[in-house]
């Protein structure tokens, strides 16, 4: 009874929210047509949203992903449907999904071809924070049916959050310079949530007043940060290492605090991701709070 | 007049470093006009000036009295041919090329040649004697066929003028004489007007009917060749010393080329 | 009917055979596999179906596209190297592409699609492509006489200062627009409005079609500008139509597909090995050659490391530059 009780207010809701559809899109900032069947066949064109989709519990109900979708391992024995950037439409529409999640990343004349042979799609811009990571993984459980536990995720991701957070309150703040591209030399600025974690972490971002991501190591070097981290995959890690250990005045070089920090890590975040990614670099930044998961 | 078939008045045009100076001159109907002078005194920019190449400061260029600068391009091209000296393309057959001189004869959307083109291209190659090479290929022809080719080309265009740029350089006695007799033959038997620019001035003097001498961008003298080719003449224009006497064959004036030797041999007698 | 007639009408025949076959195979080939003898029976009464959208929305526009933006180019390609008789002479070394791509660029990052949709990316690149011609016309041009030799300096020059100024606005710009950016860069044949496709055709074939006009003209450039005037073609007049015509196609062609190169310099070069140098034949067959190759290339770069999806200028190099050098060493090229 309870639960007929439940579906018929979260009909009456989703009727409601019809009405008002518009407003509340716009709020949130997903373009999508909101209607009343839940979808059964999903395409993913995002990493993130991949393993949003396999914390959501639903992923049997995934038909297509991308290459790049490898998180969880699992995703990698979906069928492939093209990179984030380009897709094969072919494949999509021989696939018959009722709902295709997209980046920002993709080309917008595609998402204007699918549009037209009647698929829905959702499209999900890039978090600048938390807070943002959180209302996307909510309004995804929403799209597919599975709000109550998007919600219980994100209440746990949340705490687990604000007690890091709490755990560093007092501690002394660090200045981190955190490059996330090599050739050229590429931070994170405010607005962002590559910046936000450094914030939580109870870091400075030193380029946070900056206007573009493009920084120069001139400028690192007269900043002189505590920290470096560098987030990278494979040997371009390495070498950037090697090249910041040759300014022997920055502070990070003379402590011996510069770091490589796997991108899989830090890109494409849900609010798990988020929640791990802030434990490695509290973990970098107070060594004396390190703990072990 | 009205045997007049093209009159140059006052002529001014060039390039920056280089000017034709008031260069005036009638060429009557059926005459065979020769332009000789030195290396550098303005032939062939006489020549552009002649044919819209080069445009001139005052456009006084008048073909049976028509001013050029007022005909379409296409109507000039119907009245006056030329024959220069690069060929162009290469790889196209020797009936093609010869075809092309019938384009300022298409009419407006006329896409392919008609009977008639093919048979005045024809005509045109039967009468330079170059039928049996028609299908080879431009660029595999020797350099006396491929001027007889370009000549044919341009009788294509049925003009009534031709203009040729020294056709005979760079060719052996035989071709020379070869064109040369063909060109007289279309001058006299077909009532075409030849003007023709030459280094060679004893071929000149044999075939034209006048000659205009150019210096230095002007007009050095006009007349028939026993008027301006005389030994004080060229050595004025051309600065060199020679022997002029008469040909024992048409009485024509006949230039010996004086040698180094032979100069010192006489004892320089003349001053040059 | 001469023998040269009967000879250009079967070439004529044997491009349109080769383009219908071309087509067709692209037609039905593609990463959703749907098997031949369905085709049929999908076009007869498959409309509503999914596969039935696949083959006339997706591939079918493709197809399309591909045969105004191959035909448009290689005729671009015709028209310029028989202006120039420069064999190194393409629709792109005037700049053409550099500006359309700076306008392109300009619109993403100056967020201009808000106001204008989805025709406002081709339009700025239209227009970024007629600033370019502008501007290069006009500093060619002296004393009213439009200069061969310095049209293509000028057009290299300037090509190369739009490629400067498109990476420093990629630089500067955010990740989202740098994306749009680049895609746009690497050409693609996939367009979502079918307007877009029509005036493309539309473009193209007007484009053969006045280019016949001027067949003859062409055939006597060939002998120089000074000989061309001697058989009465207007040199300057001839010079300045054709100038706007290779520009139009080639500016149309880039705003809708983007940059694809070689098409405009190698097909007209591979057709006149087989069929000639008169231009009477030399426009149509390169047409039908250039919309065939974009065709095939675009099939290829579809299929080959499907779902990927392989731009089709990295085809059209590879492909036409190793075809070009192989009949070269062959047959000997004819320019």
């Amino acid at each position: 009874m309870k639960k007929n009780i439940i579906l018929c207010l979260t009909l009456i809701t989703i009727f409601l929210l019809n009405i008002y559809g518009e407003t509340f899109c716009f709020q949130l900032r997903a373009k999508d047509y909101l209607n009343c069947n839940y979808p059964q066949r999903i395409i993913s064109l995002g990493p993130s949203l991949t393993e949003e989709l396999y914390l959501l519990g639903i992923e049997d109900k995934i038909v297509g992903v991308t290459v790049y979708c490898q998180k969880p391992p699992e995703a990698k024995f979906k069928e492939k449907v093209g990179t984030v950037i380009k897709v094969d439409l072919e494949k999509i529409v021989s696939l018959k999904p009722d709902l295709v999640l997209v980046t920002s990343l993709i080309n917008p004349i595609q998402v204007e071809k699918l549009k037209n042979f009647g698929i829905r799609v959702v499209n999900f811009p890039p978090s600048k924070n938390f807070s943002q990571i959180c209302e996307q993984f909510l309004e995804l459980g929403k799209i597919v049916d599975r709000k109550k536990k998007a919600e219980e995720i994100v209440y746990q991701a949340k705490n687990r959050v604000a007690s890091m957070r709490k755990d560093i309150k007092n501690l002394p703040e660090t200045k981190v310079f955190i490059q996330v591209g090599a050739k050229p030399l590429f931070t994170a600025i405010k607005d962002s949530y590559v910046h936000n974690l450094i914030e939580f972490a109870g870091g400075v971002n030193i380029a946070s007043g900056a206007k573009s991501g493009l920084y120069s190591r001139e400028k690192v070097l007269s900043q002189n940060p505590d920290v470096i981290i560098i987030v990278t995959m494979g040997i371009v890690g390495e070498e950037e290492k090697k090249t910041w250990q040759k300014f022997k005045i920055l502070n990070a070089v003379k402590n011996n605090r510069i770091f490589i920090v796997d991108s899989y890590i830090i890109c494409s975040p849900t609010p798990v991701s988020f929640a791990e990614a802030l434990q490695e670099i509290i973990n970098i930044l107070h060594p004396s709070k390190r703990k072990n998961e | 007049m009205n045997n007049t078939i093209l009159e140059v008045k006052d002529l001014v045009c060039g390039y920056r470093t280089f000017f034709l100076k008031d260069i005036s001159f009638k060429v009557k109907t059926g005459e065979f006009f020769g332009i000789i002078g030195p290396n550098g005194s303005g032939k062939t920019t006489l020549l552009r000036a002649i044919t819209r190449v080069l445009k001139p400061k005052k456009e006084e260029i008048y073909f049976e009295g028509k001013n050029i600068w007022q005909m379409r391009l296409k109507e000039l091209a119907k009245k006056i041919a030329v024959v220069s000296q690069n060929p162009g393309i290469s790889f196209v057959t020797v009936e093609d090329f010869v075809l092309l001189g019938r384009i300022p004869h298409y009419k407006k959307f006329q896409f392919l040649e008609t009977k008639e083109d093919l048979e005045i291209a024809k005509r045109c190659m039967a009468l330079t004697d170059i039928l049996k090479i028609q299908d080879q290929p431009v660029g595999e022809i020797s350099g006396g066929e491929r001027q007889l080719a370009l000549i044919a080309r341009a009788l294509c265009q049925e003009p009534k003028l031709l203009l040729l740029d020294e056709p005979t350089t760079h060719l052996d006695i035989t071709h020379q004489t070869k064109i040369l007799d063909l060109i007289k033959k279309l001058n006299k038997e077909f009532k075409l007007t030849v003007i023709m620019v030459l280094h060679d001035l004893n071929l000149a003097s044999e075939y034209c009917n006048r000659l205009l001498l150019m210096s230095e961008g002007r007009v050095y003298k006009i007349g028939s060749p026993q008027e301006v080719l005389t030994y004080q003449v060229i050595e004025e224009v051309y600065k060199t010393v020679v022997v002029v006497d008469k040909s024992p064959l048409s009485s024509r004036p006949y230039i010996f080329v004086v040698t180094e030797e032979e100069r010192q041999k006489r004892g320089e007698k003349r001053k040059i | 009917m001469n023998k040269k007639v009967i000879q250009w009408i079967i070439w004529v025949l044997v491009f349109c055979g080769i383009l219908l076959g071309i087509s067709i195979f692209s037609l039905c080939i593609g990463s959703s596999g749907i098997p031949f003898k369905k085709i049929i029976s999908l076009i007869i009464e498959g409309k509503g179906t999914t596969e039935y959208s696949i083959i006339f929305d997706l591939r079918l526009p493709r197809i399309i596209l591909g045969f105004a933006v191959g035909g448009a180019l290689s005729l671009a390609g015709v028209v310029l190297q028989g202006m120039f008789r420069n064999p190194l002479v393409e629709p792109y070394t005037l700049g053409i592409s550099g500006g359309a791509a700076l306008g392109v660029c300009l619109n993403i990052v100056l967020k201009m699609n808000r106001i204008g949709g989805v025709l406002s990316i081709p339009a700025s690149g239209f227009l970024g492509a007629i600033v370019v011609i502008l501007i290069v016309y006009s500093l060619s041009t002296r004393k009213g006489l439009l200069k061969i030799q310095g049209l293509l300096l000028t057009g290299v020059m300037i090509s190369f200062i739009s490629s400067s100024l498109i990476m420093l606005i990629m630089a500067l710009s955010r990740t989202e627009d740098l994306h749009s950016i680049v895609f746009w860069i690497m050409g693609s044949l996939e367009e979502s409005s079918w307007l877009l496709i029509k005036v493309a055709l539309l473009v193209s074939i007007f484009g053969l079609i006045i280019s016949y006009l001027f067949c003859f003209e062409l055939n006597a450039f060939s002998l120089g500008e000074e000989e061309a005037q001697h058989l009465g073609v207007n040199i300057e007049k001839t010079k300045r139509l054709l100038f706007i015509l290779a520009s139009v196609l080639t500016g149309c062609s880039v705003s809708v597909a983007g940059i694809i190169g070689f098409v405009g310099l190698v097909v007209p070069h591979f057709v006149r090995m087989f069929v000639g140098a008169d231009h009477r034949i030399l426009l149509i067959c390169s047409f039908l050659s250039g919309a065939t190759f974009l065709i095939f290339c675009d099939t290829l770069a579809r299929i080959i490391i499907s779902p990927l999806e392989l731009p089709v200028g990295v085809i059209t190099g590879i492909l036409g530059g190793s075809l070009f050098v192989y009949a070269l060493t062959k047959r000997g090229v004819v320019l």
